[in-house]
């Protein structure tokens, strides 16, 4: 078909005006090169002699961390790295002296710093063009080195870069994480996000969760230097770009709370901590052991130290407070009372059969922790010292499916949604997963028995532990927990909210479960976590561990009337929750909610207490509950 | 302008002989320049007989596209389309990224770009959905149509992200329109929304655009409906763009400029951009002499022989050799208008103007990136810079135009 008559008549014209827009725009590019090779030939051509143009980067600071009263944790200081930047091409001298055998040796030599390190670091920078840092936080010594054999080594240099610093040491390490300097595949996956070699990237915790925000953006200026690499001037190009620092943030963390918790926690090789405060979720404190000093990764790891850390039986890496996971023991009896009073299954005042030690069900006989049998209890008084055989009992009216509801409307089961990276979810069995992993209806009403207590295939967190804690504290209100509070420079940012209100639960019910928390400091079996003049409310367990000795696990929150703080406590190997994890939460419950001088005091009177023990195993082994 | 055949003692096939002379010269000084960028010892000695083999295909392939009758394109635009449509959701899926962005398809030993695909495939459908007697590009069931086809591509290209490519997509919409006859006021004012959009961006301010809005209004005059509905919309446009912008973080902002231009970071266009002029600049009217740009710092350009091959032309040949290839460009270019010009087939004349189009824009957007008035986008320079995809893809661009000029006189 032809172009319709229209067309064909407006044609002529159009034709003109593409040819114009050709000539146009040829003639543009036409004026720009006579404008560079011509008017400003003679600059062009100084630039390109012996001097040459490099982008000096202007490294943005990190943004700060601070705990909730404004007390610094983690900030950059300005120090001192030795880097190395490769040659053009055609300085086939110099490059042919940088990959002399030897070279590498002398340099690792010269900066203390490992020599495997330095090959891959300058091997990079050869492949990339880009700078890449050798050494940070290089002290005087080093730096004075560099600079008299500097025409001997060409290449290297000092350079002034932030230095992200943990004020605080190992103090909340796994809560504020840590920052090292980007990898290769980092750098190849987040190239787009403009980071470059040497950059810091958040790895974990905080530092990673908040990495756009706390990373600031670098600035750059143009400089002209000459063939020794020292700096003849800025150019003229364009000013200095400034670097814009990373946003600061505000934690909900207390100093005073995460000091108490890592007092507590000094002598425990493997477990973690948790407080919250149940009145908006924030985390106050968090500790897992074993920790590492994060300050180690700001200067830059060697290969071997690494191994040390990521490779180590105990991986301190690893944050046990949201990764590890652990079957709930007796705690998880607040979740089944609960449960067992809100479906009215049972009342604060029902008595079952007396305990005797031990509950025929099914074929098996299941025991209960005290072997002599507590005879006949109310509910709470089942609670109060944890009465396995009263909650077997419970468990069979209850079924599974009520008690999984529980369990999930508490957030078992499923992240909390902490703003800390890689949380684990936890296990909560639910009649379809026993389907799948024994087939439909293979598998016994007994695990009902089991999970009533917090034995079988649950398994949970510290933090949820101290989440659930913290929601008995409140009523029944849902929480969120959050570890940051607020941004500088960001208004409008506010926590996330709860993905729900409420636990479901009427208020007399919460009321019976608070009475029994309440009992179980003051007459049960978690008397060492009693504090004097402050309402302690709280439950023991104990982790079956198939590998070695059991867990202790210890929730608790304090003041009964007015909760400030809901604490969990998981030390792995130790036995007995009450026992180990009991006068932990006693004196980090003083600490937090004392005056000071009264707290000093305490601490006086008490010391055998205060003072963190060390763990000695329990004489006798306990079984089941507490 | 149609050149009378040759006589000869043999046929001579009725090529457009000054453009096919003007590509053979683009990729002979393309072949010479990349063997210039590349002789130095590194990673990419010896590309040059890479890029040799490549050419090599590139007028295999231009031979091929031009032997077909294009109305067996005409016939075949649609299921193209829908071919280079699924190529770029599949790049997008399963695409192997580069610098943060997912441009490429790997295909066992081939690795190719569909972006350049899709740009063919485009204007192949709108050629065919705008060769129509009966047309009239005031009516929306005509205009809006080949938006749409445009936007598909565009949005997909756009994901990748690859701003550069995509905004090839609604240049050649343009250039078609207008071929095609869309009247002065309904491509102007019709396009006002985009160049809201696009002047705000450049500039930060919506004032700009206002004056701009207020002169093409004057200038057309049109009728009260129209009228309201583009004040209403453009308004909508000026009040709702800075209010979005600075209701963002900073680091939103931040992400946004990256995504626009993933090369906008220090050490990415302002140093190469320093470095290209530096290149250009010191070789002045006659140039350092091929073979000869040793220019310290031009080692340091990763891309000399791709997306940077005019610095390295500019610094060796000088600004006579930079006029050479630009006044073959212009040559390429000008030919190309002409013969859609003559052409009596609508398809034919508007597929032309499209493909050369998108031509024009790669090489407007390389030249004057290498020159620092435009961003770096990672545009190659058509027929000269490395790369396989990119040269073939030139070469059946090529191949098409010169199917038109064999059968020019066909209707």
């Amino acid at each position: 078909m032809s172009l319709s008559t229209r067309a064909r008549h407006l044609r002529q014209g159009r034709a003109s005006v593409l040819t114009g827009a050709v000539l146009a725009g040829f003639g543009i590019v036409t004026v720009g090169l006579i404008r560079l090779q011509v008017t400003f030939h003679d600059m062009y051509v100084d630039l390109s002699k012996e001097n040459h143009v490099r982008l000096e980067l202007i490294r943005a600071p990190r943004g700060s961390i601070y705990d909730r009263h404004g007390v610094l944790l983690a900030d950059s200081a300005p120090s001192f790295s030795i880097a190395f930047r490769p040659f053009p091409a055609e300085s086939a001298a110099v490059t042919r002296l940088t990959t002399a055998p030897g070279w590498v040796e002398r340099v690792a030599k010269l900066i203390e710093a490992d020599t495997t390190d330095v090959r891959r670091a300058v091997a990079q920078s050869n492949r990339t063009g880009q700078t890449s840092v050798l050494r940070r936080n290089a002290p005087f010594a080093v730096r004075a080195a560099i600079e008299e054999t500097r025409g001997e080594l060409p290449g290297l240099e000092v350079q002034v870069e932030p230095l992200r610093r943990y004020s605080h040491g190992a103090l909340a390490a796994h809560l504020l994480g840590y920052a090292g300097e980007i990898n290769e595949q980092e750098l190849t996956e987040r190239a787009a996000e403009g980071y470059r070699s040497g950059d810091l990237i958040g790895r974990s915790g905080i530092e990673k969760a908040y990495e756009d925000i706390l990373r600031g953006q670098d600035g750059a200026e143009f400089v002209v230097v000459n063939a020794m690499g020292r700096r003849v001037s800025t150019l003229s190009e364009g000013p200095p770009r400034l670097p814009i620092p990373g946003h600061d943030l505000v934690l909900s963390l207390d100093l005073k709370v995460q000091s108490a918790l890592e007092d507590a926690m000094a002598n425990v090789d493997r477990g973690a901590a948790v407080a919250i405060d149940p009145r908006d979720g924030g985390v106050l404190g968090l500790v897992s052991r074993p920790n590492y000093d994060p300050n180690e990764f700001s200067v830059g790891l060697s290969t071997e130290r690494w191994r040390e850390l990521s490779e180590g039986g105990a991986n301190p890496l690893i944050n046990r407070a949201i990764q590890g996971v652990y079957p709930p023991g007796s705690t998880f009896k607040v979740v089944t009372m609960l449960a067992a009073l809100h479906n009215d299954v049972a009342r604060p005042d029902t008595r079952l059969a007396p305990c005797s030690g031990r509950y025929a069900f099914g074929g098996r006989v299941f025991g209960c922790w005290k072997h002599d049998g507590h005879g006949s209890l109310d509910f709470i008084g089942a609670l109060i010292n944890s009465c396995d055989v009263y909650f077997y009992q419970i468990g069979t009216r209850l079924g599974l499916p009520h008690l999984e509801e529980a369990a999930r409307e508490f957030g078992f089961g499923a992240r909390t949604g902490i703003d800390l990276p890689q949380e684990k979810k936890g296990l909560v069995p639910s009649p379809a997963w026993y389907d799948a992993r024994w087939g439909a209806g293979r598998w016994r009403k007994g695990m009902m028995l089991n999970l009533a207590i917090g034995q079988g295939e649950l398994l949970v967190t510290p933090l949820q532990l101290g989440l659930m804690i913290a929601e008995v504290a409140m009523g029944g209100r849902a929480l969120r927990p959050h570890v940051v509070r607020s941004i500088q420079g960001v208004p409008d940012f506010a926590p996330a909210r709860p993905p729900r209100e409420r636990v479901g639960g009427r208020p007399e019910d919460w009321q019976a479960v608070q009475t029994a928390l309440e009992g179980v400091v003051t007459s049960g079996t978690a008397k060492t976590a009693q504090v004097e003049g402050i309402r302690v409310a709280g439950k023991t367990g104990t982790a079956q561990n198939p590998h070695g000795r059991d867990h202790a696990l210890f929730a608790c929150y304090a003041p009964v009337d007015h909760p400030q703080i809901a604490l969990a406590f998981v030390i792995e190997n130790s036995g007995h929750g009450g026992t180990v994890a009991g006068p932990m939460a006693s004196d980090v419950i003083a600490r937090a909610l004392l005056p000071d001088s009264v707290y000093a005091l305490r601490r006086m009177r008490m010391p055998a207490v205060l003072r963190a023990r060390p763990l000695k195993p329990d004489t006798v082994e306990v079984p089941y509950g507490d | 302008m149609a050149t009378r055949p040759l006589r000869l003692p043999f046929r001579v096939p009725e090529l457009d002989w000054p453009l096919a002379g003007a590509a053979f010269g683009l990729i002979v000084m393309g072949l010479l320049t990349v063997y210039s960028a590349t002789s130095m010892p590194g990673v990419h000695e010896g590309l040059w007989v890479k890029q040799l083999m490549w050419a090599i295909v590139a007028i295999g392939a231009a031979w091929l596209a031009a032997a077909l009758p294009y109305r067996v394109y005409d016939s075949l635009s649609y299921p193209l389309y829908g071919v280079s449509l699924l190529f770029l959701a599949l790049v997008l899926v399963m695409g192997s990224s580069a610098f943060g962005a997912k441009r490429w398809l790997d295909l066992g030993p081939l690795k190719f770009q569909p972006s350049e695909l899709a740009k063919i495939a485009t204007v192949l459908v709108l050629a065919r959905r705008l060769d129509n007697p009966k047309l009239d590009l005031r009516r929306m069931r005509d205009w809006l149509p080949p938006m749409l086809f445009t936007l598909v591509p565009f949005l997909l290209v756009a994901k990748e992200p690859d701003l550069g490519t995509s905004l090839s997509f609604p240049i050649i919409l343009i250039a078609m329109y207008f071929w095609a006859g869309m009247p002065w006021p309904q491509l102007a004012l019709g396009l006002s929304p985009v160049v809201n959009i696009g002047m705000f961006v450049l500039t930060g301010s919506v004032w700009w655009f206002a004056i701009v809005l207020a002169a093409m209004l004057a200038w057309f005059r049109p009728r009260l409906p129209a009228l309201i509905a583009l004040l209403l919309l453009n308004g909508a446009l000026g009040y709702a763009l800075p209010h979005l912008w600075n209701g963002m973080h900073d680091y939103q902002k931040r992400r946004i400029q990256t995504f626009l231009n993933p090369g906008d970071d220090p050490y990415g266009s302002g140093y190469q951009i320093i470095q290209s002029k530096i290149a250009i600049g010191s070789g002045g009217v006659t140039g350092k002499g091929y073979l000869k740009g040793t220019q310290k710092a031009l080692a340091f350009l990763p891309m000399r022989h791709t997306d940077f091959i005019y610095s390295v032309v500019g610094e060796e040949l000088g600004l006579i050799g930079a006029m050479v290839v630009v006044i073959l460009y212009a040559l390429l270019i000008l030919r190309g208008y002409a013969l859609a010009h003559s052409t009596r087939n609508g398809f034919a004349s508007l597929m032309v103007v499209g493909l050369v189009t998108a031509l024009f824009y790669h090489i407007m957007v390389n030249m004057l990136m290498t020159i620092g008035w435009a961003p770096v986008t990672g545009l190659p320079l058509p027929l000269m810079s490395y790369g396989g995809t990119a040269l073939i893809v030139n070469g059946i661009q090529i191949g098409l135009i010169q199917n038109v000029a064999l059968r020019r006189h066909e209707f």
